[in-house]
């Protein structure tokens, strides 16, 4: 294994100026979208006083546990302490802040009051998850901001070790707190279920990787620097591992859920009901986000080919957001079961009447809100690649593998 | 500690909406401002209403019955939107138990709506806090109103004075007797949350009437027999001896 280089990437090309430009254009949209709904309240989006998180909030919690799982490739190498995974950290950790920040972004213009974002910063109520998550996002970007200065700074590289150990330690929290935000909801019959914490730490681990390798794998062929196999193939691995676990913890939760009877009510909807939420779960999350990109990387044509590997990252951010739009949005359009096995006639609150459930149809500027977080955390690492030395100048095999002959 | 609530008596409303007008009447005038309302003679109106009806079916076809049940924030002892606030908004009052929202410290998350089991908070679409049932807490204590109006709007307009309010920690109040002698129960007591606001179940009244009740001997509404004599009848002098 040779010395790792580190150096900026050029960015004077047109089309490094190019995806700035377009990613700049997204958020000027997502802007304009936050303007448009702050303007005119709620009312104008999908969301109602049954469905209160709509799409922004599945883009927000996307990125956030995204974020998290980011950091993984650089906790491998500091804390488990595997020399291939080294060259990766610097880009891992940048990564994590920015999907991070993306993800604030979208959280923070959909707030009823993003005005009052210093009441929310000021004023902790301790008993809250929610508040307790304020901490945890704060805390993630400061400790992973220490822990790549370690990385970067060569005086200080002998103490990255102890900051990615407390970066490690501080990011299992953070997902865990993200999890418990639904696991903790005793009120509605999808959530209150311990599962959530780990079921979200590990989908972090897979939505992070996916996102992770697709940085990746762009950075060095628009910058033309060499990527080896030995990294692809472990990464690629790994990836498949995660969409595996991520689809025990879901198929261990649904168990449990209809081990329950007080349940089966929201199994049959999200499992066997006739709306879209069933369709998002078998199609979205299960074959198209899960079985595909599984079948993608491990079938020996399609594993040898960087094409098909980035296909199946593609295919599994596509299945984290399904997933995500399962829990979120399919948790709340079951009505809550206030008069169970009685059919409401009539309701001031236009919930349930003849068993109807809750409808939410996304309105295109919460897509476009979320899609500006998303914009938020590529312009931002496109930006920091070009200003700071976060990307190897090789990932050739004979550069980056350890034991390379 | 003293624990304002609500007593609501299913067996006389009638699911005419009063109360849900004079709450909205009262609050969206009061001092916290407005409760927006939009589009409300458009196709699909929207606002943010404290107290609303539902109206659900018992029974099974043919044998069902209709029961309308208004329902608003339950103020309950152990309120399960106080804890997850990030910002401590929401909070209980000590003083007279009531659950309020600090619409100042509200931040508009939403998270408070997630938890509450009974789907009894709202977001406004303008101010963007959540707003729910403040018991009227600026009309209870309103000392220039006269003591017999320091009732919850809601209360004060039902017709047929299905709504009670009062101290249920008073074993002597109205309402703790109501639900003491009435059966009043919790809507939802499994979730641990013990709703101070109660209600008083259905009540089947029977009673046997035969047939010769529904006939009054003595009805004054009945007209007498008069009929107009004919020429040739006899007149009074005919038939009399004086």
């Amino acid at each position: 294994m040779k010395e790792i280089v580190y150096k900026e990437i050029d960015g004077t090309s047109l089309k490094y100026w190019g995806l700035l430009a377009g990613l700049g254009a997204v958020i000027l949209g997502a802007l304009g979208s936050f303007y448009y709904m702050e303007h005119n309240g709620h009312v104008v989006t999908g969301m109602t006083n049954q469905i209160v998180w709509g799409m922004p909030h599945v883009f927000a919690i996307f990125l956030i546990v995204a974020a998290s799982g980011a950091l993984n490739i650089a906790s491998i190498g500091s804390v488990f302490g595997k020399k291939l995974y080294k060259p990766l950290g610097r880009m891992s950790a940048i990564l994590a802040i920015a999907l991070l920040a993306g993800g604030l972004t979208v959280l923070l213009l959909d707030l009823g009051r993003p005005d009052r974002l210093i009441v929310a910063i000021t004023t902790f109520n301790f008993k809250s998850i929610f508040a307790w998550n304020i901490i945890l996002y704060t805390g993630f970007m400061g400790i992973v901001g220490v822990y790549l200065w370690m990385m970067m700074e060569r005086k200080m590289n002998k103490y990255s070790t102890y900051a990615g150990y407390a970066a490690f330690v501080w990011r299992l929290i953070l997902t865990t707190g993200t999890g418990s935000i639904f696991g903790f909801l005793v009120a509605r019959q999808a959530y209150d279920a311990a599962i959530m914490a780990p079921m979200f730490v590990v989908m972090s681990f897979s939505f992070g990787l996916a996102i992770y390798m697709l940085v990746l794998f762009a950075t060095f062929q628009w910058t033309d620097r060499p990527l080896g196999d030995v990294i692809v193939n472990r990464l690629k691995n790994l990836l498949g591992v995660f969409i595996a676990a991520v689809l025990y913890f879901t198929v261990v939760y649904h168990l449990t859920n209809l081990y329950a009877t007080e349940h089966h009510p929201v199994e049959s909807f999200i499992l066997s009901g006739d709306t879209k939420f069933t369709t998002i779960f078998w199609w979205g999350q299960v074959i198209i986000g899960s079985l595909l990109p599984l079948a993608l990387l491990y079938y020996p044509a399609t594993a040898a080919s960087r094409k098909w590997i980035a296909i199946a990252c593609g295919l599994t951010i596509y299945g984290g957001f399904s997933q995500l739009y399962v829990i979120l949005i399919g948790g709340q359009a079951l009505p809550l079961a206030i008069f169970p096995e009685h059919n409401i006639l009539e309701s001031g609150f236009n919930d349930g009447v003849n068993g109807t459930t809750h409808a939410y149809t996304a309105s295109n500027p919460e897509i476009i809100l979320g899609l500006g977080g998303v914009a938020v955390s590529l312009i931002m690492v496109t930006f920091a690649f070009k200003i700071l030395k976060f990307v190897p100048e090789s990932l050739a095999d004979e550069v980056a593998d350890p034991h390379h002959k | 500690m003293t624990q304002l609530a609500l007593v609501i008596d299913l067996n006389v409303c009638v699911g005419c909406h009063a109360c849900v007008i004079s709450c909205k009447e009262w609050n969206t005038s009061g001092n916290a401002g407005s409760l927006s309302d939009l589009h409300p003679y458009g196709k699909d109106p929207t606002g943010t209403f404290f107290n609303r009806v539902q109206t659900f079916e018992v029974g099974e076809f043919p044998k069902t019955e209709t029961v309308h049940f208004p329902k608003s924030c339950l103020h309950c002892e152990d309120p399960p939107c106080v804890p997850v606030c990030p910002t401590g908004a929401s909070y209980k009052r000590e003083e007279d138990g009531i659950v309020l929202v600090d619409y100042d410290k509200c931040i508009g998350c939403k998270y408070c709506s997630w938890s509450c089991p009974y789907g009894a908070r709202e977001l406004d679409e303008k101010q963007k806090v959540m707003k729910k049932c403040t018991l009227c807490v600026d009309r209870i204590y309103d000392e220039a109103l006269p003591e017999s109006e320091r009732k919850p709007a809601c209360v004060m307009s039902c017709p047929p004075a299905a709504r009670l309010f009062g101290d249920i920690h008073d074993p002597e109040s109205d309402v703790s007797i109501a639900i003491r002698e009435a059966g009043g129960y919790q809507l939802m007591p499994e979730w641990g949350t013990q709703p101070a606001n109660h209600y008083l179940p259905r009540r089947k009244t029977r009673m046997t009437i035969h047939q010769d009740e529904l006939v009054r001997a003595d009805n004054p509404l009945n007209k007498e027999h008069y009929a107009e004599p004919e020429f040739d009848d006899p007149s009074l002098d005919d038939v009399t001896s004086w």
